[in-house]
């Protein structure tokens, strides 16, 4: 026999019971062959485009469930950030453009579609100030539609003028959404380093290096590995690692296998597989439990970066061989309100936002769902989001902010957004103001390290 | 030796009792599914089978003999995947 009971018994219990899935199969689509100076023709042309592209994503997606017995549970779509489009735009708005997106995802049965966003880490483009005065109004008048804005990279330093910029956006997302507790936000991710082939919503987006269109895949498989964890006592740092990397060579392969195999079926080029072990709110399926298994009493207590530096590395090393191309985004996702362990180790009082931060350092991608207190200043946030940066930009990493100043609650309170964004308790944030700092205007200059050549 | 085959891994888990193996292989031959290699434990009462087998010759398509088998699974009130061999090729075999 090829393969011997024990082993496709693991690999069935994976699934049933250790809620092995490939997250995400996700499309990337060039449109900016849809340009036009008339914005509403342009959205015509982008629905057209997208859905006749991404006809076969999720029948695809389906059939090869049935066939390797995995759960594909996110079939999703990305394009060409729109504010390339929007510079062409006589009328000064790009909201018609996540319309024509929203439509197309709802007709193709897809739940997120990404790309509403700009690049701005070095300066502003006539389209970028269309698109970022369209975002709250595109992210409130759509269900599907996500955003992201690089604000900073290594090699160009961080625009602080698109910082605060993005703060205000960002508070302002979460007004004109108070009655869905500022929603909007959980749309909505400001980025330095931005990656041009994520598939992960809802920072994904096809960067302009990428091909006329591409196939991600985004795995995930937190509970495989804490299910590994807990059969293994007493192992050193050594063992400990080499056991994570067995189970994420694993898991990536299979993503290997339903990348080609939708690439194959769609006539689709396979992009990248990105390794991130990416939780759900689902028990069980946690990086926080990953941590707490490997001897932290709570995470968030002294040792939790240690441990999840060496998680991510761990997972990256395993994950290396079985990809013929990884990138992505590529390491362990800390999102709050999506990770249920996550949510305890705050109302226990462990972990802050601060100790948060730190942990962004080691791994991907960094505040990422942190529900925070609705009267938050702007320029607090602006201030957060510039620390986020300086860590990305400093360390040649990807780092975002995902924030979400929850209108009328306060440090404590739970917010409920549903489904896979999960709930959560509010963080509390520092209430000393970094006003002067983030209001001086201009660009932070790129770290010495950017002048490699 | 037919090159073109497409094999089929069929695992079934549950309860032991009599008639498992006779209701699962008799689906099977129904569907016209060509059985090439059996491994069967019973593990304290659990009954745990695996079937490699050859797709190519199925009177019916992948989905319709899932549903054939599911429910015939359902009826013995045991546990049965079918999965593309490949999946597990990926993820034991270098």
């Amino acid at each position: 026999m090829l393969f011997s009971l024990e082993e496709v018994i693991e690999t069935i219990s994976a699934v049933g019971v250790e809620t092995f899935d490939i997250r995400t199969i996700s499309c990337g689509i060039n449109i900016m062959s849809c340009t036009d100076s008339d914005v509403h023709k342009c959205a015509e042309k982008v629905y057209e485009k997208v859905v006749r592209v991404a006809r076969d994503l999720v029948p695809t997606a389906r059939t090869l469930e049935k066939k390797y017995g995995i759960p594909i549970v996110n079939k999703r779509i990305s394009v060409t950030p729109v504010s390339m489009l929007a510079n062409a735009f006589t009328e000064p708005t790009a909201v018609p453009i996540a319309i024509a997106l929203d439509n197309a995802a709802k007709e193709l049965g897809i739940d997120y579609i990404a790309g509403f966003g700009a690049l701005i880490q070095k300066g502003f483009t006539r389209g970028d100030q269309i698109l970022l005065n369209s975002i709250p109004d595109a992210l409130c008048s759509t269900d599907r539609v996500c955003s992201s804005v690089n604000i900073g990279s290594s090699q160009s330093g961080i625009n602080m003028d698109g910082v605060y910029r993005m703060a205000e956006i960002v508070k302002e997302a979460a007004e004109r959404s108070r009655d869905t507790n500022g929603l909007a936000c959980a749309k909505l991710v400001v980025f330095c380093n931005a990656v041009e082939d994520n598939p992960f919503i809802a920072g994904s987006f096809l960067g302009p290096g990428e091909a006329e269109a591409i196939l991600n895949v985004g795995i995930s498989g937190p509970g495989v590995v804490r299910a590994a964890l807990e059969r293994a006592n007493n192992l050193n740092f050594g063992e400990l690692s080499e056991l994570i990397k067995k189970v994420s060579f694993k898991i990536t392969r299979t993503g290997e296998l339903v990348g080609r195999e939708a690439s194959r079926m769609m006539g689709i080029p396979f992009g990248i597989i990105d390794l991130s072990l990416a939780p759900t709110p689902a028990e069980g399926d946690s990086i926080s439990d990953i941590l707490e298994l490997m001897g932290l009493e709570r995470t968030g207590c002294h040792g939790t970066t240690a441990a999840l530096a060496m998680l991510n590395d761990a997972v990256k090393k395993g994950g290396m061989m079985a990809a013929t191309y990884a990138g992505g985004l590529s390491g362990a996702f800390i999102p709050v309100t999506e990770d249920a362990g996550m949510c305890r180790a705050i109302e226990a009082g462990a972990l802050n936002i601060q100790k948060l931060e730190a942990m962004t350092c080691v791994c991907s991608v960094g505040l990422d769902m942190v529900a925070i207190p609705g009267d938050t200043p702007v320029d607090v946030i602006a201030g957060i989001i510039a620390d986020e940066a300086a860590i990305g930009m400093i360390n040649h990493k990807t780092t975002a902010c995902r924030l979400i100043p929850v209108p009328g609650m306060k440090a404590g309170d739970v917010v409920d957004f549903g489904g896979l964004l999960g709930k959560g308790p509010i963080m509390e944030v520092g209430r000393h103001s970094p006003s002067v700092f983030v209001r001086r205007g201009g660009r932070i200059p790129a770290p010495v390290h950017s002048m490699k050549n | 030796m037919n090159n073109n085959k497409e094999q089929v891994v069929i695992t079934v888990l549950g309860a032991n009792k009599p008639g498992i193996l006779a209701g699962i292989t008799r689906t099977i031959a129904d569907s016209n599914v060509n059985v090439e290699d059996v491994s069967q434990k019973i593990m304290q009462d659990l009954f745990a089978l695996m079937m490699m087998t050859d797709f190519s010759t199925a009177n019916c398509s992948f989905e319709e003999f899932q549903n054939r088998m599911q429910a015939m699974a359902d009826q013995l009130r045991v546990k049965v995947f079918i999965q593309h061999e490949d999946v597990f090729r990926y993820q034991h075999r270098l």
